[in-house]
């Protein structure tokens, strides 16, 4: 019995040979440019040597992680993080709900179509072209807002120097960028709302608002949980692309984030066991996070990741 | 909702409405605008300020400047060859993956599947990262631009899910005429996934070309830097000389202060046209692929 079983799974892997084929580049590519970096973590608990290697290099155990927990500057660090996330999360999140319900009240197609493609621009530039063209509508130096304000006399503001605007331009930004983008999903889930609903209540003569509150939204709920519990899951990305190509020496101490923290400890500074050790605690929490966040939404809605 | 007569207070909130959505159009696009009319503008003359929608003093100088600069030129080079390569490769290897995992009955799929999802949870980070490039020896070669964008697993999901939708009995069929499956997956499904590849060829593809940080710190020879590399560092250099930004290359300042100025054309004059020559392949190509990506984006969300 046992042997016919286990020859009819070798027979049922053998037809299947060649899709097996097919997954080797890809087992091949992961293995090295994904796992590999995962068995690198190692250095983390190591005096990393270059000659010595990965496994050669001498422990250290947790001395990294005790020397971080221990800095001052990686709890300035933590609380940049977590503030910058805290401030996308809470007016970031709302922003392409709003535009989706905008664009949706629109009933000429041709124009919700133009407006759509146009609010999908910003998506797909890169963050550097967005940080310059930011930087010249901003600079003291003959920027938009400062020649409008030097022309009705006032006085120039070092925009990108000013620690106290870091946060605001950092949350505008994302919205600009990423408004659009992130109506789609919105966007479909509104067009999948049953035309009944509306038609009923327009009916029992409910008005614009309470429309809004009593149908449009309660359908939504679904899709704006399931959103905002996996953003939650994401606390420690606070963007890193965009957060290092925006900060400057002076507004370091509020624009210093974890990403950013991990790569000047890193490579420019060459601590790699250090920088590794940050690394991966922001790695572990953050995996920790997305499975209690699948766990919670897997209960809340059936919705899951896996 | 059937034809039904504006009541006033309808058409109040209409017009604020597409006030408000013309408004954020506006917000969207300004800064090329902004941006293309001090690109055809004199540098020089722009340092008066003043310039918000048309340029003052008309000059091609600027774009013939960029487009005859080595180092700008090569920028460029060097990032259309690796788009092109990335995206091509990206997205035939993707294919194959989503297509072996798109196939029912695979056994052992659940396990496949978590080997490659697992990394989108996980990774060894930044240093163990630059570690395996350098034991690679690919640092400071072309191959750092392309060996590891080839796979992403959300893409390989997106497109899984456009492969099952297929029909199977089309495949089937062609099995049962002795296709093998290298013929049931290039004259199969591929002809039949032409959306679905052409979303997953603008993702990879503006991935590629937008990313400067690979080049930023996993390339130092100058002739390689891909052009968001260039124009990041443009811009550090023009800000912030102390900023944090390692290896601002000497050159690329030379260039600016002594070469340029001298020709006639700023840097800043430069940099606006190297903003509108970067933006201006990506303005051409994704309007006309947005009923692909838009799918795209749901199947990735719902399936993620």
């Amino acid at each position: 019995m046992e042997a016919a079983k286990r020859s009819k799974t070798l027979a049922k892997v053998w037809s299947f040979r060649y899709i097996y084929l097919f997954l080797v580049p890809a087992l091949v590519w992961y293995l090295i440019f994904a796992y590999y970096p995962m068995y690198g973590i190692l250095i983390a608990f190591k005096d990393f040597k270059y000659n010595l290697g990965i496994l050669g290099s001498p422990w250290e155990g947790f001395r990294y992680f005790k020397q971080f927990l221990n800095d001052s500057s990686f709890y300035e660090v933590l609380r940049n993080t977590l503030s910058i996330s805290a401030l996308k999360l809470l007016f970031g999140f709302p922003a392409p709900l709003i535009l989706a319900l905008m664009l949706n009240a629109i009933s000429n197609g041709k124009f919700k179509r133009v407006f759509q493609t146009i609010s999908y621009l910003p998506h797909f530039v890169s963050w550097v072209v967005v940080v310059t063209l930011l930087q010249k509508i901003l600079s003291p130096n003959v920027g938009l807002i400062n020649d409008i304000r030097e022309r009705m006399g006032l006085e120039p503001i070092f925009f990108m120097g000013d620690p106290n605007l870091f946060y605001p331009l950092v949350i505008i930004s994302d919205i600009w960028k990423g408004v659009g983008w992130g109506a789609i999903i919105y966007l479909a889930a509104l067009t999948n709302i049953d035309p009944h609903l509306y038609e009923a209540a327009q009916i029992d003569g409910a008005g614009r608002w309470s429309t809004l509150f009593k149908i449009t939204l309660p359908c939504l709920t679904p899709t704006i949980a399931i959103l905002l519990i996996f953003s939650l899951s994401g606390i420690l990305n606070a963007g890193f692309d965009q957060v290092y190509l925006m900060q400057t020496p002076a507004t370091l101490s509020v624009s210093e984030i974890l990403d950013t923290y991990v790569l000047k400890t890193g490579i420019q500074q060459g601590q790699f066991a250090y920088s590794t050790a940050i690394g991966l605690f922001k790695s572990v929490i953050s995996l920790l996070l997305i499975v209690a966040v699948n766990n919670i939404s897997k209960r809340l809605s059936g919705t899951s990741l896996w | 909702m059937g034809v039904k007569r504006m009541s006033a207070a309808d058409r109040i909130y209409a017009a604020l409405n597409y006030a408000a959505l013309l408004i954020f159009c506006a917000t969207a696009l300004y800064p090329f605008i902004y941006f293309l009319a001090l690109s055809f503008n004199d540098g020089y003359d722009a340092m008066k300020g003043g310039i918000y929608f048309v340029p003052r003093v008309y000059t091609l100088e600027n774009y013939s400047k960029a487009f005859n600069n080595p180092l700008i030129l090569n920028s460029f080079l060097v990032s259309v060859a690796r788009t092109v390569l990335v995206t091509v490769l990206s997205v035939l290897l993707t294919a194959m993956l989503a297509y072996a995992l798109s196939r029912k009955g695979l056994p052992g799929r659940k396990y496949i599947v978590f080997f490659f999802f697992f990394t989108t949870l996980f990774s060894g980070g930044l240093i163990p990262t630059f570690i395996l490039y350098r034991q690679l020896h690919i640092l400071d070669t072309f191959w750092v631009l392309v060996l590891p964008s080839l796979y992403n697993f959300f893409n390989a999901i997106v497109m899984k899910t456009f492969f099952d939708g297929i029909p199977g009995s089309l495949a089937e069929s062609a099995r049962i005429d002795g296709a093998g499956e290298l013929a049931v997956f290039s004259r199969i499904i591929l002809p039949l996934s032409m959306p679905v590849m052409a979303t997953i060829a603008l993702f990879v593809g503006v991935g590629c070309w937008n990313d400067w940080f690979t080049g930023q710190f996993f390339i130092q020879n100058e002739k390689l830097q891909p052009a968001a590399t260039f124009l990041n560092k443009m811009i550090s250099e023009a800000s912030f000389q102390s900023m944090t930004s390692s290896n601002s290359g000497s050159a690329i300042q030379n260039m600016n202060q002594a070469q340029l100025e001298l020709r006639g054309v700023t840097p800043e004059a430069l940099r606006m046209t190297f903003v509108i020559i970067i933006t201006t392949p990506i303005i051409c190509v994704y309007p006309f692929l947005q009923k692909y990506f838009v799918k795209g984006v749901l199947v990735g969300s719902l399936k993620e």
